[in-house]
Parts: structure tokens; sequence; C-alpha cells
């Protein structure tokens, strides 16, 4: 699903490169942690495979395609396949939870009764059933993640990308929010999480992948935060 | 793709930024309405002038008795052996192409004619009082030079005037409102185009978050862009409306009242009109579109 084959990647004007080399297979319908300090290059990683940010060598494949020969007017097909949530939800305030989740489908052009019909569905999958009318700012954090989540999920992406979900929130809420992304990732959708929390790791269980510098020092089935060998 | 979501997504963006809207209407609308009162001058122009070019003559008026001219003083009238050499010598010229002799019965009715409108003057003419002449209408009335240094210094001569030297002025008058109408129209489009620079810039602020969120979720570029761009237009369209207005205001006014000046065969029609106002508005509406377009590149990426 995702396959990064020797992949560097240095930003204008840096001496230093925030991917070096990176090779990396994720198949299909899996859950992988992206851990590793801060500067290590997880959020360069993420945004490669949406193609924000193209590499400087290396091939990367995302469902199928080059990324590299894929022509700039290809890009949103691609993201249309890909969900992605960050740190700080990114909610357009002025819009309502339905709204916020139905704009993800209209920008598309889905049909109004095709958004109908799927945002209330995506809204209860995150457990926000009852609360479609709230404004972002009358939610908790952990509410507003899930909106996030709902808008990320709505169009049955085959990938989701989550740079540290949790970031912002309390732990006991983290807990909710990594349930919602458990449940994601049991329809079949491919799961990359980047992040810092350890407790979050340790209690899920699932493979690890670690950069440091830009390099993979770790990559571990059923992983822990820290050093486990 | 889903009009209604475009549509009430530029209603938005046009009323968060209104004085600039205001401001970018007004300057189009003003570049506009130049560009076409620019326009229909031009169309007066070249009309009047292929109307005039067909008419205008040389007049070669000859000394009468008592003429009060230099070149007659002391000498009396022209006799008819002069005349009759001055014929032979202005149809010897290679630049004319007829020359017809208008006497003081003729010339008298013309004066009438011209001079309707004021009775006071015309009975206190008498038929005596005016000139005999021989009219002269050119190959090419470009080249009157030659043939009027000429016959300034021909025997019984009085005056030499070409009708094409007045028209000319009054071209040249037109020309000049029309050149300045037109640097104002490119000044106001130069105007307009900063506008819209910062309008777009404006609008892509304002609205920064939903297209960072519309990239993300993967909506096409002319879905991202489509709310910019049909924000110029329909500025422009505004605009071009206004300016059709000021238009029709124009014909009115200043055209119809020209008129008087530029005779009928001349007149500018409604259809005249309409086709400068179509083709205004469709320059207005191109420039925001193709403006909105360029700068948007700056300041969303895609
Ligand atoms: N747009 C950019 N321009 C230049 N350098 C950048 C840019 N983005 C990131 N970097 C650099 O690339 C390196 C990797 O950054 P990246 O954001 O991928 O790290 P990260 O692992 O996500 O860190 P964090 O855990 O703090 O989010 C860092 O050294 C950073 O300074
Ligand atoms: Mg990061």
């Amino acid at each position: 699903m995702i396959h990064f084959n020797n992949v560097t990647k240095t930003y204008p004007n840096q001496n230093r490169p925030a991917l070096d080399r990176v090779s990396v297979d994720v198949d299909k319908g899996e859950f992988v942690f992206l851990v590793g300090p801060s500067g290590s290059g997880k959020s360069t990683f993420l945004r490669l495979i949406l193609r924000e940010e193209k590499p400087d060598s290396g091939t990367i494949h995302v469902a199928g395609k080059d990324l590299s020969r894929l022509s700039n007017f290809k890009v949103p097909h691609l993201r249309r396949r890909i969900g992605c949530v960050f740190q700080d939800f990114r909610l357009l305030p002025n819009k309502n939870v339905y709204e916020n989740v139905a704009f993800a489908l209209e920008v598309i052009g889905k049909p109004r009764r095709f958004i109908r019909k799927v945002v209330p569905e995506v809204v209860e999958l995150v457990g926000l059933e009852g609360k479609a009318h709230r404004m972002p700012h009358e939610l908790s954090g952990g509410e507003q993640q899930r909106v996030a989540m709902a808008r990320a999920f709505v169009n049955r992406p085959m990938i989701l990308l989550a740079d540290e979900p949790t970031g912002n929130i309390d732990p006991a809420t983290s807990i909710g929010i990594m349930k919602v992304l458990d449940r994601i990732n049991r329809t079949g959708t491919t799961v990359v999480m980047a992040t810092h929390d350890a407790a979050i790791v340790d209690s899920m269980r699932k493979r690890v992948v670690e950069l440091e510098d830009g390099r993979i020092v770790r990559d571990q089935s059923r992983g822990v935060y820290g050093q486990a060998y | 793709m889903r009009a209604g979501f475009i549509f009430s997504e530029v209603w938005i963006g046009l009323r968060r930024n209104a004085t600039m809207t205001i401001a970018l209407i007004v300057t189009v609308a003003i570049g506009m309405a130049l560009l076409g009162i620019g326009m229909m001058i031009n169309t007066q122009v070249s009309s009047a002038k292929n109307y005039w070019t067909d008419k205008v003559e040389i007049s070669v008026f000859l000394c009468q008795k008592n003429s009060p001219f230099d070149n007659c003083k002391g000498k009396g009238g022209i006799t008819q052996a002069q005349k009759a050499k001055l014929e032979q010598q202005i149809k010897a010229m290679t630049e004319v192409e007829r020359v017809e002799f208008e006497d003081q019965a003729q010339a008298y009715e013309n004066f009438k004619q011209q001079y309707a409108n004021n009775s006071v003057l015309v009975a206190a003419t008498r038929v005596e009082d005016m000139p005999e002449s021989f009219r002269i209408k050119l190959k090419n009335p470009e080249n009157y030079g030659n043939v009027i240094e000429t016959l300034q210094k021909a025997e019984g001569v009085s005056q030499v005037v070409d009708q094409r030297k007045i028209v000319d002025n009054f071209f040249g008058f037109l020309g000049t409102l029309r050149s300045s109408a037109l640097i104002v129209a490119l000044i106001q489009v130069f105007a307009a185009i900063l506008l819209i620079g910062n309008t777009v810039r404006l609008s892509a602020y304002n609205r920064r978050r939903e297209t960072a969120i519309m990239r993300l979720v993967g909506a096409s570029n002319l879905y991202i862009q489509a709310p910019f761009v049909l924000e110029g237009m329909v500025a422009g369209l505004i605009g071009g409306v206004i300016s059709g207005f000021m238009l029709v205001a124009a014909k009115i006014v200043i055209f119809d009242g020209m008129q008087n000046y530029l005779v009928a065969a001349a007149r500018m029609t409604w259809e005249d009109v309409a086709i400068v106002i179509a083709f205004t508005m469709a320059v207005g509406v191109l420039i925001c579109v193709i403006a909105s377009f360029v700068t948007l590149r700056r300041y969303l990426k895609v």
C-alpha cells in the first residue's frame, strides 16, 4: 500500500536531510506507529505520502501509484484515497460538525443525496451522534479530533495518516481517539500514525517504525515505544 | 461540480472584502467606460473622415474690386484674362482631379443656406459682397501643400483656403480626446489589476483554512480556484454593467450633441453603442478573470 525505496529528502537551505535513505513497506490494512524524537522526520514521511513534498531521490509508491510519475493534476485523486488528521484538528470554525464533515465531500463534487446519507453514518462511527449541530468551539479537544477523524474517513480512504492526533489531548481522552482509529483500521483502512505518546504505543501493540535523524533505526511488529531489545 | 456550493462561497467572499470589491467594481466601471468612449470616438472619427475626405476642397478666392486682402490691394478686381489663365494653370496641375468655378450668385446661395438661421447677417450681405472662387478637388486630399503654395502666388488670387486644414484641426482635437480617454482607461485597467491582486490576496488569506482542507481532501485545482476567479468575474461583470450605463449616457449627452458638427452621415447608431458595450464588458470580465488567475498562483499553492 505504501512503499518507500531508498528515499532521501532534504529541505531547501538545510544541510542535513530530513529523511535519509529510508526504505519501508506498509501493507494494506496495517496499523503502523511512527515514533522518534522531535525533528526526526516523521511529519516529512507523511507529507511525502501525500505528495505535499517530493523526494530528492528514491521512489515512493502509494496505492500502486509511483508518485514521481504522478502528474500534478492527478495529485487530488491521490489525496482522495488518503485521509489525514493532525494535532491541531484543522476544523472550519464557522461550520458545525455535520458541515465540517460534509465539506470534504462537497469540495470533491459528491452529490448532495450521497452526502446526506454518509455523513451521519461517519459522525456516529466516531461517537458524536447527537452532536452533529454543535460548532467546533462548543466541543472538547477530544470531540474536535473525532470530527477531524470523521472528515478524514468520510470518503472511505484506503489510507489514514495521523500526525500526533493525541498531541493536544489528555491521556484518558486519547484512549477514545485510539479506539476510533482502531475501528477505522478494522474496516481495512491502512493507518500510519506519528506520535510521541509512549503509553498509547505500548498499549496498542502494533508495528512500530522508529526514526532518528531521518533514518530508520527500528522496525518492529507488535512493538513498544521505547527500546525493547 | 456543485454550482450552488461554489456560488455561496463566491458571495461570502465578495461580502467579506466589501470595500475591496466596491473599489474594484468602480475602477473596472470607469476604465471600461473610458475604453468604450475611446472606441466610440474612433468610430465617429473614421466615419466622419470618410464623409469629409469626399467633400473637402481647396477654395481659391479671387480678388474683387475692393478686396481688403494684401494680395489684391491696389490692383482692382481680377481680369477675365487672368481668370482664364488661372483656370488653365489649375487644370494643368497633376494633383488636381477637377475644378469648378463658383460665381458670386452661387456663393451667395451657399452663404444664405449656411447662415439660414442668422437673418440679420444674410440681410446685410449683398451678392456683390461675395467672392468668386475656384473650387478644387484633389485626387489625393493629402497632397495639398504644393497646390496651395503655387496658387497663393498666382495673379488675382486673394486667398487660398484648404477646408482640409479646418477639418484636420477638428479631427486633431477628437484624436487628442480619444488618446486621453484611452490613456486614462489604460491606467484604470492597471489599477484594476493591482486591486484584483489585492482582492485575491485577501480572499486567499480569508479562505486559507478552507483551501488548506480542500487541498488535503483532494479537491481539484479547478474547484479550489473557481471561487477566486468567479469573484473576479462577478466584480468585472458588475463593473461592466455600470460602464454600459455610462456609455449609454455618453452616447446621449456627448455624441448626439456632437452630431451637429459631424453631419448626419456620421451619426452613431444604437447598434454601434451595443457593440462597444458588449466589447468593453467582455474586456472587463476577461481582465478580471485573467488577473485573478495569475495572482492566484502566487498566493495559492496548489
Ligand atoms: N518546511 C521545512 N523547511 C525546512 N526544513 C524543514 C521543513 N519542515 C521540516 N524541516 C526540517 O526537517 C526535519 C524533520 O522535520 P519533521 O517535521 O519531519 O520532524 P518531526 O519528526 O515531525 O518532528 P516533530 O516530532 O517535532 O513533529 C527537521 O530538522 C526540520 O527542521
Ligand atoms: Mg511532526
